[in-house]
């Protein structure tokens, strides 16, 4: 990065090569740069996996978010240079004051649009999230993550068999998922179902349902609550650890997206 | 609600579920609130209509067509979800003297936080659709 001083007073020019980083995610800042020439490409990391957001052209405005953001100054994503580029400055502070004097309503119905864009962000990141070497390793358990994800409920039927070896291991059983949250569903299994394989707290069984969006879901559950009923016994059931952890976690995401 | 928000309530209306609030590719700058109830936002898509986001109590919805200049064409649907909502229209020639009170440097700041939005809910209904 080199400073160009041929420039006019106030008005500051940046130029980034190829490559670049401009602008880190998580840093402080709240400088705001129009790109003058070049292309720069706007990024999020998460899970150590790149999220790409947008490929910005010339006259576009980058850092204008963390500027406007009340809340905090940090960097919402990355910015990097795609090509050699020019960056004007702007100067944040003479901005500040200008922002401070603009009308109450306006600033409110700024956050909340800025409130929305960060939130469809996050959500890029879990559309990004797939199964790979790059993301096993990470310790925390998305599952169990608190993310925007809403309890749906369904009635589809399923096929679940017990998780254990033994005796009536290989039994196939059917039941209804009545409904299905990131964390667990609850499944309503005919009485009859008890009987052949012991259905009690505690107990894991692998599900097999295809989602009314027409994709496959395999996930292990075991048995957190048994509610008997009139007719049939709803079990609250907790997903475990999966082979294809991540496969599962998207395939669920998209299904539970605010319909 | 923030009072300021609230005095800029001009009229209100109530839509019954599944009403049409604002309309995909319409003209229209109104902005309005949430202040009974909830709505969805919804997008096109080749493969019918994708929900892309739920607004609440006192949310607000369709500063976008403002908020950059008023020309282009309503780029969601909102529509009333859960039973009843009551919705505020906010008052346009409020908005619009505030707007005209904002430096030029931060109008361009604005618009382009609209852009991102606008061209990031595309990207998203797209990749949804794509899966």
């Amino acid at each position: 990065m080199r400073k160009d001083t041929g420039q006019p007073r106030r008005k500051k020019v940046l130029t980034f090569e190829k490559g670049e980083l401009i602008i880190k995610q998580g840093d402080y800042g709240i400088s705001i740069y129009k790109i003058l020439s070049g292309k720069v490409k706007i990024f999020r990391t998460y899970n150590g996996v790149e999220v790409p957001l947008a490929t910005l052209e010339p006259g576009s405005i980058i850092g204008e978010m963390a500027f406007l953001n009340k809340d905090a100054d940090v960097r919402s994503a990355s910015a990097r240079a795609m090509e050699d580029t020019e960056l004007e400055v702007f100067h944040p502070i003479d901005l500040v004051e200008k922002y401070a004097k603009t009308s109450a309503v306006l600033k409110i119905i700024i956050d909340q649009a800025l409130s929305r864009l960060l939130r469809i962000n996050r959500f890029m990141d879990q559309l990004a999230v797939r199964s790979g070497e790059e993301i096993s390793h990470q310790k925390e358990d998305p599952w169990s993550s608190t993310r925007e994800f809403y309890r749906k409920e369904v009635d589809i039927v399923c096929q679940y068999k017990p998780a254990y070896r033994g005796k009536g291991s290989s039994t196939l059983l059917t039941g209804r998922i009545k409904d299905i949250s990131m964390s667990g569903m609850c499944l309503e299994v005919p009485p009859g179902n008890e009987s052949a394989i012991g259905h009690e707290v505690g107990k894991s069984f692998h599900i097999d349902v295809v989602l009314p969006n027409g994709k496959e879901l395999n996930v292990t559950a075991e048995i957190v609550s048994v509610k008997k009923q009139p007719g049939n016994v709803r079990l609250g059931m907790q997903f475990k650890e999966l082979p294809d952890y991540y496969g599962a976690k998207k395939t669920l995401g998209f299904f539970l997206m605010p319909t | 609600m923030d009072p300021a928000l609230h005095s800029y309530i001009a009229e209100e209306t109530t839509c019954s579920d599944g009403e049409v609030i604002i309309e995909e590719g319409s003209r229209g700058s109104w902005i309005y609130v949430i202040l009974e109830g909830s709505a969805k936002v919804k997008k096109r898509t080749p493969k019918g209509m994708v929900t892309i986001d739920i607004l609440r109590e006192g949310e607000v919805f369709g500063e976008m067509v403002f908020l950059e200049g008023g020309k282009s064409p309503r780029s969601a649907s909102v529509i009333a979800a859960e039973g009843q909502a009551r919705i505020g229209l906010l008052d346009t020639q409020k908005l619009i003297d505030d707007y005209e009170a904002v430096p030029s440097e931060l109008k361009t700041l604005i618009r382009s936080l609209m852009l991102k939005l606008r061209n990031t809910t595309s990207k998203v209904c797209s990749i949804i659709v794509a899966k």
